[in-house]
């Protein structure tokens, strides 16, 4: 029995999807069977960050509607054997069209068969996000180190714990080392604090992100990037390992730097 | 047989009593509040207190009542006094005068809500709303809006280990908690809110709050 993972933030444009397809990428290349469920309904976009946008021939609603088994709706992703699939979103009904109950019955269906179902979460707190719960065993809030980010993901976090699901654990997306450095935007500590969350892992901003998400090619595929170390960091947590958190600093501070500093203060 | 006076006066320190039996019927008692006065006669302008015992009155008997006494008698009632009270009144004030512990972070969007003080253990972030008809205290951060004294109650106060809220209100005083109030940025630690004599919020160090509001203490003993 699989367990199933719903990835959200609240607020939009954080890196929900991206995170899904990046974890669920990461944990098919450790040889899991993965299936990844865009719940965002009318507002598709995880297909297109997997390049698996053309394959779509059922989708999420065409399954729970009877239109097809579960089974065809799922897209094969074939850099992968048989380990990665997607369940695409409806792009024409909308968020109504699906109700708690029935994604909590796919949902355990799905765990049945796959190691890891992760849930794709439309932001905001409505029905597409009362729906991606539904069915969800465990939590992971995306934020970003954006005061608006903080907050939507605390009112998230407030309304994860009213469900059976368990500590929601927390992703720190986009992290802008320079900026923070500055103590121009929060710092880690300073969010997890503020939401008193344990964290799950820290990825740094990085430009190559929306080149690989715009060529259907998750980042995690490049791995000597730093951004795809720290979501194969956040796997390895995922699967029970203690990883520890990675140090955001590009070079360690020489002797000399820190002869200066200590003259500076 | 001596028939028992079911409604008679009674000097006390407190000035005039007029005492309603307590065992008899309900008309009963009302025929002889209209009877007993038909006889005696006092001054007008005067005010007497009535008692009635251990006899539980509804709000519209009770009204028939002073209504009655006061025609009869034609006196002013100043207070009413009765010896019982529902279980609901009871459980009422009961819990008017008791605190209420809440455990946990009250996250953006929440609301925590108690009839009498409020001890918060853990933050209260930013668009939360914590609020209680006695006073409030959070052993943590509070950074969103504290409502102390919902019921009008102007002698609670908002203490905190970290006053930053957003909005505080005390009684019917609203206030936003702006960066021109200094006093907010300046000591956010161990602070606590309360109404000043000008009406206004005022922020002063927790350990006043003992000599603001002395009869917030409700401990008793010790040495």
């Amino acid at each position: 029995m699989g367990e199933a993972i719903v990835i959200t933030s609240g607020k939009g444009g954080v890196g929900k999807t991206t995170t899904t397809a990046n974890l669920g990428t990461a944990l098919a290349l450790q040889g899991k069977k993965v299936c990844l469920i865009d719940t965002d309904i009318g507002l598709r976009n995880l297909d297109v960050i997997l390049g698996l946008e053309n394959r779509i021939i059922y989708d999420l609603v065409d399954t729970l509607e009877g239109r097809c088994k579960v089974h065809q709706a799922l897209v094969k992703d074939k850099r992968f054997e048989d380990l990665l699939f997607l369940l695409p979103a409806a792009q024409t009904a909308d968020k109504n069209a699906v109700s708690p109950h029935q994604m909590k019955e796919l949902v355990d269906g799905l765990k049945g068969e796959f190691d890891y179902v992760l849930i794709d979460c439309p932001a905001g707190i409505e029905q597409g996000y009362r729906n991606a719960v539904a069915g969800a065993d465990k939590a992971i809030v995306v934020t970003t180190p954006e005061i608006s980010a903080v907050r939507d993901a605390d009112r998230i976090i407030g309304l994860l714990e009213q469900e059976a699901i368990e500590s929601p654990k927390l992703i720190i997306n986009r992290i802008r080392t320079q900026l923070m450095d500055r103590g121009e935007t929060l710092d880690i500590n300073e969010i997890t604090t503020h939401l008193s969350l344990d964290l799950l892992g820290i990825i740094p901003d990085d430009d190559l992100v929306i080149t690989s998400s715009n060529k259907g090619e998750p980042i995690v595929m490049e791995p000597s990037t730093q951004v795809a170390k720290a979501y194969r960091n956040i796997v390895r947590r995922i699967m029970g390992e203690s990883v520890p958190l990675m140090s955001l600093e590009k070079q360690k501070p020489s002797l000399f730097s820190k002869f200066k500093a200590l003259f500076s203060k | 047989m001596i028939t028992k006076q079911l409604v008679y006066l009674k000097g006390a320190k407190e000035g005039l009593i007029l005492h309603l039996d307590d065992q008899c019927g309900y008309d009963e008692l009302i025929h002889a509040i209209q009877n007993r006065f038909m006889e005696g006669h006092i001054d007008e302008q005067v005010e007497i207190q009535i008692s009635t015992g251990n006899r539980y009155c509804t709000n519209a008997q009770m009204t028939e009542i002073l209504n009655e006494v006061e025609k009869a008698l034609k006196v002013r009632v100043s207070k009413v006094r009765s010896d019982v009270v529902t279980i609901e009144e009871l459980n009422q004030r009961l819990s008017e005068s008791q605190s209420s512990t809440y455990i946990g972070i009250v996250r953006s969007g929440q609301m925590v809500e108690a009839t009498g003080d409020l001890i918060v253990i853990g933050d209260v972030n930013p668009n939360a709303r914590v609020q209680a008809g006695g006073s409030i205290y959070v052993l943590g951060k509070l950074k969103g809006m504290a409502h102390a004294g919902k019921d009008g109650d102007s002698n609670a106060v908002i203490g905190a280990s970290f006053l930053s809220a957003t909005h505080l209100s005390i009684g019917e005083v609203r206030e936003t908690m702006t960066n021109e109030r200094k006093e907010l940025s300046e000591m956010p630690e161990m602070s606590c809110a309360y109404l000043n004599d000008e009406g206004d919020i005022s922020v002063k160090r927790l350990q006043e709050i003992r000599i603001i509001r002395p009869e917030l203490a409700t401990f008793k003993g010790g040495s």
